[in-house]
């Protein structure tokens, strides 16, 4: 039932992004002949399935060959009669365990297969290391699968790397960042070089500079943008850090902006919600722009998502009455069967929506809302304090107490030593003391720690007018409608990026942790079309074919779907000059980010 | 014919015709008419080729083809084919001074007038197949004559094939030697061609070919191809004499045309019966072959595959190879020059080209033994994926891991294996980092001496505390002793580790107490003889104690761990609650006044859905906000109304209002309520309204309500 996202309508060519995936990937499965079984990693497995459907696949090779087997790769010995087996696995050195298991235990039967091991994005020393020090790296053909870029909508693309963050963060590993310029170098290989680039925070600008150095390494050459000529690009790169407290926010503040767990463009429910009789069952329902009134519908708040739906419903009941009443005509009729063929859409998403209202109608999500508010507004710390001290003696879920107290944390920079020990002993106290690696690693991510200075968060909130007083949410005139009042910080930024670049909100930047970086690329010096290309930059309005030119926003760290909705809504606005493409290590929501710096223990 | 020997060689001479050799005596069998002899008087050798063979004895090499139809066709004696006529009424023209000439010329034109492209086809065609260069020029003359009047004709053809004769002509001359037919460079492509050239030291000629073909394309595989072409070759170079002394290219070619090459003609027999002929390059008998024309064909045609598995891949030469095979053969030749020098001689030509590699320059370097000119030029490469395994290898260890760092690709800095060298990344972060990741999933013991080492003993009592964890885990670690010995001896030296420091004053006391929970939870195990304690939190183990009905045990957890008043109320009290004994509930409630008010018996009530329970505490709460919500919650519209007018709070008695939209009594309640507050009161609730309803969205349509309500109140 999952699709892949529909990508017609992109601003770039990102079909043949996926194309080459695709290719490529079918490639890997030829080049190994013969019946097979092609064990994944079940992330992995998320991301190719926005790349091509399963049954696609396995229909590919059935006429072919004798069939492909599908296993998701765990520490359990497969089970499978294939003679050769091919791992499709991230280059981490945790999933070579599972493989060098797996080995192990086919050897002690005495089976004796054939081993390929592909590596995604590449193969890695460390993860060879591991195969040598199990001694079994003579026994696996190494190859690699080059998937950088997973486009996840007309304007989302995604790196596919969740734990980025917390590797950054905690752990000092900044192999992400590298993939991150990566990926951007190999889309300025596709569609030219960038000639703009701002970013916030460390990680950004250590992209940046990986970046720079890609291009003096490996400079984009000038025929291949004229190659891709069709597409004019000129754009400010802007990238936001999400690293330093904004997408926190945004991800902690509960998602009003209808969907909470999307994942990889779809969600998984159970089959009663959809009105479907299996009980129990769960059904994957896919979320993209592929669904024309999901499309319409997902970068509204969600009361407003009820209003549409319901007008939908009516006047769907309202056509249908006027038929059974008055004599219609057959061209009339041939309308009628028309909007009908979207019932079942309307139907899923009423059905949805109904779901998600026994949520958001709870009083406990709504205190959980108010309490954000008064947390961002940074005025009355007594109150917030002591609403977070009791949902922890109450023991609500974890996730839910820490996106409070981070957001907490965050915007008083930190809490004073009093009041962080108390907190953690609590939590401790309540909720087990295998929690101190979390907590360990809370601190070094600067996510919840104890206060060093004073906070500036109420300067940076005035200065860019983070809390907005009066929004409409159905006819919002400001990105703070995503949160219903509150404007997401990164976005902001991204706002004075595009209107002005850095300098004018360099006074507020500097408040910001992380450097800031704004600068010009080259790279057209030997090319002919420089000229031009350049010409196009400095006068946007005059881009031929009625195209705007574009941006590339990418956010290390990851994005929330709020976020993207107040990206959208920006490059809906009048006057604005630029296509917007989003493209980020992950799409996250609070729940999301708080997991990945949870160590299981015990 | 006739003959009782077999032949000694055979071979195919292009697609329809085979050579046969005896002894003196060469036949050549065509597809129809009589075979043709050749004599010869020493021995030959037949290597063939993709459209003839060529002949090699001990004085010259020959090359026999069947002439192309082109050729035929305008040379035949007697042609009247378009093309022949073509040609002829060129030649006339060229004589133009009698007027007779015109007029044939004209006349000729006229008769080929329809078949004028296939006639201009023909004439471009045979110039290719030309060996001789003034027979090429009449040849694409009177092709160009013809063009002139023929619309319909692709022009470019003739410039193509006027490219392609300017560097066949090159790569014929004397000096270079290398005697191509067309259809033979075609199947060959220019890129090998050129690779042909490298490897005779035409360094020069082959960088003027691929310049003037436009050939700096850069595909992938060409880097491999070219590898093993070198490789194939670099042995049967081994032992050239050629030696370039010094001064580059030009010395190079002047050594190359100092073979005493006298003359070279090419001869062409016709033979118009059999239409065939062998345009035969003779050399001088007194021209001694240079050693490298004849090992070079031997060697091409070893090469020869991997020319055809690269040409079907390749669309274009590199002037990086060129200028890296120069710049290798001149490492190789200038064993007096110093370092520096020598560095300055390649970088002058290595600058010339971008995405040259400069490792694979310094590799070589390094292979003459030349490690520090290899250093000097590795300096010099831009892509540290080259650098940073070269740098290894020479020995720049230091070096290599902070190109590796500085490049920031994570990958390249594992290279540097620095699982030895604890001190060296202890000063460079982000390694340092790098092991550590590495080493925490798979080397956990090296792991704690390198934090032991560098004396990181907060992070040791991490470890260790985790590794409690897996003791856990395992059965046979905590059973055994009574008190788990081995898992609270760890937590206790890592308590220890952590007191070390002034900073984890923290953790150190958390993991004391995580120690003194496990002893108490499995003293509660053995008394309670059930295994369901171990390893929950403080919380759960009071909860389960409570829910067990050991309030005694209980108690005493709550004094060890010292749990304040508020978390002890909450926990207790929904204990209570979800065992349902009201009862209990309800004499703690009465043990004294909750110091933390009566919320958490509302709230435990509430969420049991015990309303007859929750009224009993209800009106203990001293907010009258909150009794007005806890009521509105259990469904008591009036209560909840007499609470809410206690408050005089407007935007609550709105929203109680929304709670009760279907109870029309209910509603009128609220209705009447909010008459009775006063202006100011409505005032002041509206912004306050205002406020609220801008977070609670779906509160919104409440808020005009209510906002109409208040209006009319006022005006009331």
């Amino acid at each position: 039932m999952a699709q892949i996202p529909n990508l017609d309508n992109a601003p770039i060519n990102l079909t043949s992004i996926r194309e080459q995936s695709q290719k490529e990937l079918l490639n890997i499965l030829k080049n190994v002949r013969g019946k097979k079984c092609l064990v994944i990693d079940p992330k992995l497995g998320d991301s190719l399935s926005l790349i091509i459907q399963t049954s696609i696949l396995k229909a590919l090779f059935l006429p072919l060959e004798h069939g492909i087997e599908l296993r998701h790769l765990s520490g359990d010995p497969i089970q499978t009669d294939c003679s050769k087996v091919v791992y499709l696995v991230h280059a981490q050195p945790k999933l070579m365990r599972f493989i060098c298991s797996n080995i192990h235990n086919d050897l002690s039967k005495g089976l004796q297969r054939e081993y390929h091991v592909y590596f995604v994005p590449r193969r890695t020393v460390v993860c060879e290391k591991v195969l040598e020090e199990e001694k079994l790296h003579h026994m696996v053909t190494i190859g690699e699968y080059p998937l950088y870029i997973v486009p996840m909508d007309e304007d989302v693309l995604s790196f596919e790397l969740d734990l980025s963050y917390k590797e950054c963060q905690v752990d000092g590993d900044t192999g992400s960042l590298w993939h991150i310029a990566k990926a951007i170098h190999k889309l300025e290989f596709s569609f030219g070089v960038i000639p703009n680039v701002r970013a916030k925070g460390k990680a950004s600008v250590g992209v940046a500079d990986i970046l720079n150095r890609m291009q003096a390494e490996e400079p984009v050459n000038s025929s291949d943008i004229e190659r891709y000529n069709l597409f004019s690009i000129s754009s400010p790169l802007c990238r936001t850090d999400s690293l330093f407290g904004d997408v926190i926010l945004g991800a902690l503040c509960h998602e009003l902006v209808f969907f909470l767990h999307i994942n990889n463009g779809s969600v998984e429910l159970d089959a009663s919600i959809m009105g479907l009789q299996q009980e129990g069952k769960k059904t994957k329902v896919p979320l993209n722009s592929s669904d024309k009134l999901f499309k319409e519908i997902r970068d509204l708040n969600f009361e407003v998502v009820v209003q549409i739906l319901r007008q939908k419903a009516t006047s769907m009941k309202q056509d249908y009455t006027e038929m059974t009443t008055t004599t219609q005509t057959v061209s009339d009729l041939k309308d009628f069967v028309k909007k009908l063929n979207s019932l079942p859409e309307i139907t899923r998403h009423i059905n949805l929506a109904q779901h998600l209202s026994t949520f958001t109608s709870k009083p406990s999500f709504l205190g959980q809302l108010d309490i954000e508010h008064t947390i961002v507004e940074a005025q009355s710390y007594d109150i917030c304090f002591d609403y977070i001290e009791e949902q922890i003696h109450k023991q609500e879920p974890l996730t839910t107490v820490l996106r409070l107290l981070i957001l907490f944390s965050i915007t008083n920079a930190g809490l004073p030593k009093k009041h962080f020990d108390y907190f953690r002993r609590e939590l401790l106290h309540s909720y087990g003391f295998e929690h101190i690696a979390m907590l360990n690693n809370l601190e070094k991510a600067g996510l919840f720690k104890k206060q060093e200075s004073k906070s500036n968060w109420l300067t940076i909130k005035r200065a860019l007018q983070l809390v907005v007083e009066d929004t409409d949410t159905a006819n919002p005139n400001d990105i703070a409608y995503v949160f219903s009042g509150y404007a997401p910080l990164s976005i902001r930024l991204v706002q004075h990026a595009i209107r002005s670049g850095w300098r004018p909100v360099e006074e507020i930047l500097k408040l910001l942790p992380g450097p800031h970086l704004e600068m010009k690329r080259g790279g057209f010096s030997n090319s002919p079309s420089f000229d031009t290309l350049s010409g196009v930059s400095s006068s946007v309005a005059k881009v031929p074919d009625g195209r705007r030119a574009l941006v590339l926003v990418v956010f290390v760290g990851g994005v929330t779907f709020a976020e993207i909705s107040a990206l959208r809504f920006l490059s809906t606005q009048e006057g604005m000059a630029y296509d917007l493409i989003i493209a980020t290590t992950k799409i996250v929501n609070g729940q999301t980010l708080i997991e990945t710096f949870m160590e299981k223990l015990g | 014919m006739g003959s009782a020997l077999p032949p000694e060689q055979i071979a195919w001479c292009g697609m329809d015709a085979v050579l046969l050799y005896w002894d003196d005596m060469l036949l050549m069998m065509g597809p129809d008419g009589e075979p043709v002899h050749y004599l010869y008087d020493e021995p030959i050798i037949l290597i063939p080729e993709c459209d003839g063979v060529r002949i090699l004895s001990n004085t010259s090499m020959e090359f026999l083809q069947r002439v192309p139809d082109s050729t035929v066709s305008i040379f035949t004696i007697g042609s009247t084919s378009p093309a022949a006529l073509l040609y002829d009424a060129l030649d006339h023209f060229d004589r133009r001074s009698a007027k007779y000439y015109d007029a044939v010329a004209d006349e000729n034109l006229r008769l080929i007038r329809s078949s004028l492209p296939e006639a201009v086809e023909a004439c471009v065609d045979a110039a290719g197949h030309e060996f001789d260069v003034s027979r090429q020029q009449t040849l694409l003359r009177a092709a160009s004559y013809g063009q002139a009047f023929c619309s319909n004709f692709q022009r470019d053809r003739i410039q193509e094939m006027c490219k392609i004769l300017r560097v066949l002509n090159a790569v014929r001359s004397p000096e270079i030697g290398i005697p191509l037919s067309i259809q033979q460079y075609k199947l060959l492509t220019p890129s090998v061609l050129i690779g042909r050239l490298i490897n005779a030291y035409q360094h020069l000629l082959a960088l003027k070919v691929s310049e003037y073909l436009g050939m700096n394309q850069s595909p992938g595989v060409y880097a491999y191809f070219l590898e093993l072409l070198m490789e194939a070759s670099s042995q049967c170079w081994a032992d050239m004499i050629v030696r370039d002394n010094g001064g580059g290219w030009f010395v190079e070619n002047s050594v190359r045309a100092s073979f005493n090459i006298q003359s070279v003609s090419a001869t062409f027999l016709f033979d118009n019966d059999l239409l065939y002929c062998t345009p035969q390059l003779i050399l001088n008998p007194t021209f001694v072959p240079p050693p490298f024309y004849i090992i070079h064909n031997w060697m091409e045609d070893e090469v020869h595959y991997l020319g055809w598995m690269g040409a079907t891949e390749l669309t274009g030469v590199q002037l990086e190879v060129v200028i890296m095979h120069w710049a290798c053969s001149k490492i190789t030749a200038s064993l007096v020059i110093p370092d520096a020098a020598l560095l300055e001689i390649l970088l002058d030509k290595l600058k010339l080209c971008k995405g040259i590699s400069y490792a694979a320059v310094a590799a070589h370097a390094d292979k003459n033994g030349r490690r520090k000119l290899a250093a000097l030029l590795v300096e010099h490469e831009p892509r540290s994926s080259k650098q940073v395994p070269l740098l290894l290898s020479i020995g720049e260890e230091d070096i290599a891991l902070m190109k590796a760092i500085e490049c920031g690709d994570t990958d390249l800095v594992y290279l540097r294996q620095p699982l030895e060298f604890f001190g060296t990344i202890q000063a460079r972060p982000l390694a340092r980092d790098l092991f550590v990741t590495y080493a925490r999933f798979y080397k956990h013991e090296f792991l704690k001496d390198f934090f032991l080492s560098t004396g990181q003993l907060q992070d040791v009592a991490f470890l260790l505390w985790k590794e409690s964890w897996e003791l856990g885990k395992n059965p046979m670690a905590s059973k055994g002793s009574p008190l788990h010995g081995p898992r609270i001896k760890i937590i206790e030296k890592a308590q220890s580790l952590f007191a070390e420091t002034k900073e984890h004053i923290f953790e150190s006391k958390a993991a004391e107490e995580h120690a003194k929970l496990l002893r108490i939870q499995h003293e509660l195990e053995v008394t309670t003889k059930q295994a369901i304690f171990v390893d929950s939190s403080i919380n759960d183990t009071i909860r389960t104690c409570i829910v067990l009905g050991n309030h005694r045990a209980a108690m005493k957890v709550k004094t060890e761990f010292k749990v304040s008043e508020k978390r002890w109320y909450w926990l207790k009290v929904f204990a209570l609650a979800t065992i349902k004994d009201w009862v209990a509930l309800e004499k703690f409630s009465k043990e004294k006044k909750p110091s933390i008010g009566y919320r958490p018996f509302v709230e435990a009530c509430i969420e049991a859905d015990e309303k007859a329970e929750a009224v009993k505490y209800i009106p203990k709460l001293a907010d009258p906000r909150e009794r007005a919500e806890s009521y509105a919650r259990i469904g008591l519209a009036k209560e909840a109304a007499d609470a809410a007018s206690q408050a005089k709070d407007g935007e609550l008695l709105g929203r109680l209002k929304l709670t009760f939209a279907q109870n029309a009594a209910a509603s009128s309640i609220f209705d009447t309520l909010r008459d009775r507050l006063s202006f100011q009161d409505g005032l002041a609730n509206l912004n306050d309204c205002s406020n609220t309803f801008l977070r609670y969205p779906n509160l919104e349509s409440t808020w005009k309500e209510s906002q109409s309500i208040l209006r009319w109140a006022f005006a009331a």
